[in-house]
């Protein structure tokens, strides 16, 4: 039945509310001014980033999106190397990564060193 | 000459005997400089199976054409001799100020033949050379030899010398120049030790001079923009240093813990990590000559058991100190660096070792009787204490002197020894990057990161993101890393660089500092001549197919935690394409079509 009703009610455009661990590093730290937070959400990678760009401002989206073009997709700025639980998107789906329930997000400005 | 001064010095410190020498245009415009070319003279004049702590071991200093001119990061040397660590040839790399002044003052490079009978140093100034006592200065660490010697000669001189640690053959003793900046792994400051050799002191008022200055002045001002406008070399290593990438390894996956027991994340890595050292410890960045990076930490711990001021560490120290010994006190690990530092020890190679005593001691290998004491994963006092006794070779420092490899087989375990051709592997755990693993395996002087930096690819995404656990196309990759990094160590510029610039980048500077025209695939071409003499050096000194292997752990035993978990090396899928790509045969020998396409 809850089934039935989750499907119904997602055909009317809800969305489930999904719990995630987002982790900054480096100089992106310096702009959240927080290590890690879960106060954000996102259905899939993307959507979580455009939630943190808008709480944290447009130094953070200069940082991780390319400048936008119409009517073109958003895409990264190749600053920024994103890991969900540990894995970069490169090798998932991209921006168009689904999150799920307790996925850690971690965002770290490209960064090289050894 | 252009690019190169055009003289060596050759020192035979046996009889005294001080020579200037030509140098052999021909070999340097196959083999550049540094490490490429200072492999090639030690080869033509020494044979391959010579003991490595024996008179007829030469050490040299050298150069790269680029060392000293207005090229970017054109800072570094290299000292080149048989490793006592490894058996196989080592060429350790350096920045700071030293090699510039060495040909400021007229020389590409140094060849010490023999072994002095009593303590000495070298003394150029210009025209004038001199081997001088240095019995006052044996003993003593590398920051009051420094003083001393600036003090006794010129305070502009320039300084690399050896600490206790070279003096009392450690098997990982670096040569240190400028205080803080080591020419580190494979042991290159025992040799310096074993030859009876405190420190050479530099000073020059000459310069080089470039074939093209209109077109040098371009190349490089094209180089220094790409460098500075890129997100890594011109914001990110600046600010945090190497040890920017503790966080990132750790939570992919790829961080080493316990002597690789427990990888692949360390709880608290970020109190160990680059952003922490910021925040904490870090005084100022600092560069080397010509750097428009500013890697190095300035760092003072102000107070508490590890109190003190230094510089470092880089990440490979912050990981072999801290996580590799499952330690997370921050300041532990800078006392120790610091110790690395003084004493002239080099830090992987140190913390490896120390985390290889730890599992001995746990597994119970050895005891008490020969530790004096207990000795445990996590202990930061410990760690910080046997990096001290290492250098004096005192109590159990003396078994830990000689690395890991020989430590752990004396008690009955070299598989515990993280090391690949007995030289212990830095900060990355190859079963977590099927690429590095290959690179670890192949690389012509035992376990080593920068040889082929692999990482670059699998982890950070440059200059493209590759599947860090795919094996398909990394045999194709290493080959060109490790002919890339080969050309560009032997022309005196910071491998750091290769984040930003490429191939095309270097071989413009070189065309318009020497004159000699240079391709960006004569480059590459150059890094594969360099990286063939070096194996076939190795082949012919005993090294078999064998010998290109990871420890049994990282080949067998899956990753315990974190997002790896589960993951071994699968090396056995990447050795035959590597060896095919090279152009050699299954016994991984360079083939005559090979050699002779190379010139070799």
């Amino acid at each position: 039945m809850g089934g039935q009703l989750l499907k119904s009610l997602r055909s009317w455009g809800y969305k489930e509310v999904i719990r995630l661990k987002v982790k900054f590093f480096a100089l992106l730290r310096d702009i959240t001014r927080v290590k890690e937070t879960v106060d954000f959400t996102g259905g899939t990678v993307l959507e979580l980033l455009e939630n943190l760009c808008s709480h944290y401002g447009k130094r953070l989206a200069e940082w991780i999106f390319a400048p936008s073009v119409v009517g073109k997709k958003k895409e990264l700025s190749g600053n920024v190397i994103i890991l969900v639980n540990g894995r970069a998107i490169e090798h998932l789906a991209g921006i168009e990564t689904p999150l799920k329930q307790d996925d850690e997000v971690a965002i770290f400005p490209r960064m090289a060193g050894g | 000459m252009y690019g190169w001064v055009g003289q060596v010095l050759r020192i035979n410190l046996t009889n005294g005997t001080i020579k200037k020498e030509a140098l052999d245009q021909a070999e340097a415009g196959k083999y550049l400089g540094a490490r490429g070319l200072g492999t090639r003279l030690w080869i033509k004049e020494v044979g391959p199976t010579v003991d490595a702590l024996s008179a007829e071991n030469n050490l040299i200093f050298m150069t790269g054409p680029l060392t000293g001119t207005l090229a970017t990061n054109g800072g570094r040397y290299n000292v080149v001799c048989k490793s006592p660590l490894t058996g196989a040839m080592a060429a350790s790399n350096s920045g700071g100020y030293w090699g510039p002044e060495l040909k400021y003052a007229g020389y590409d490079g140094i060849i010490f033949e023999g072994k002095a009978e009593k303590p000495v140093y070298v003394w150029i100034n210009d025209d004038q050379v001199e081997i001088r006592c240095a019995e006052h200065l044996w003993g003593k660490d590398v920051i009051e030899t420094t003083d001393t010697l600036r003090a006794e000669t010129d305070f502009d001189a320039k300084v690399a010398c050896i600490g206790p640690a070279g003096e009392n053959l450690v098997k990982f003793a670096c040569i240190v120049n400028d205080y803080t900046r080591a020419a580190g792994r494979s042991g290159v400051g025992a040799v310096m030790g074993f030859k009876n050799l405190k420190a050479v002191v530099v000073k020059g008022t000459g310069a080089v001079r470039v074939a093209d200055p209109d077109g040098f002045l371009e190349a490089l001002t094209k180089a220094r923009e790409m460098v500075r406008s890129h997100p890594v070399t011109g914001t990110g290593l600046g600010l945090y240093g190497t040890g920017i990438l503790i966080n990132i390894l750790d939570q992919s996956g790829g961080l080493p813990v316990n002597n690789f027991r427990d990888s692949g994340t360390f709880p608290n890595a970020d109190a160990t990590s680059g952003e922490t050292l910021a925040k904490t410890y870090l005084v100022r960045n600092k560069g080397c000559m010509g750097c428009a990076i500013g890697c190095g930490r300035i760092v003072n711990v102000p107070d508490g058991p590890f109190k003190g001021f230094g510089e470092g560490p880089e990440y490979e120290a912050q990981w072999s100190l801290g996580a590799d010994c499952g330690v997370d006190n921050l300041a532990a690990i800078v006392r120790a660096n610091n110790y690395c530092n003084e004493l002239g020890l080099d830090p992987i190679s140190m913390g490896a070792t120390i985390a290889c005593a730890f599992e001995l001691f746990e597994i119970g290998a050895i005891s008490e009787k020969e530790t004096g004491r207990a000795i445990r994963f996590g202990d930061a006092e410990a760690m910080v204490e046997l990096t001290r006794q290492t250098a004096y070779r005192e109590g159990f420092g003396n078994e830990l002197a000689e690395g890991s490899y020989r430590l752990a087989s004396k008690f009955g375990h070299p598989e515990l020894s993280m090391s690949v051709k007995k030289q212990e592997l830095p900060a990355y755990d190859p079963r977590g990057l099927q690429g590095l693993g290959l690179n670890y395996a192949t690389s012509n002087r035992g376990g080593c990161h920068v040889r082929g930096y692999m990482t670059s690819p699998e982890i950070l995404g440059i200059p493209e993101k590759l599947d860090n656990l795919a094996t398909e196309g990394k045999a194709g990759w290493t080959k060109t890393f490790q002919d890339l990094t080969a050309a560009v160590d032997s022309s005196g510029i910071c491998l750091f660089l290769t984040f930003a610039i490429g191939a095309p980048e270097v071989a413009a500077q070189l065309s318009t500092a020497t004159g000699v025209e240079c391709t960006a695939d004569d480059v590459l071409k150059i890094g594969e001549r360099i990286w063939n003499m070096e194996r076939l050096f190795n082949l012919a000194n005993g090294f078999t197919k064998d010998d290109d292997t990871l420890p049994p752990r990282l080949l067998k035993e899956p990753m315990k935690v974190g997002p790896l978990k589960g993951v071994v090396n699968k090396l056995s899928e990447m050795l035959p394409e590597y060896y095919k790509v090279r152009g050699w045969d299954e016994d991984g020998r360079p083939t005559p079509e090979k050699l002779e396409e190379l010139g070799l």
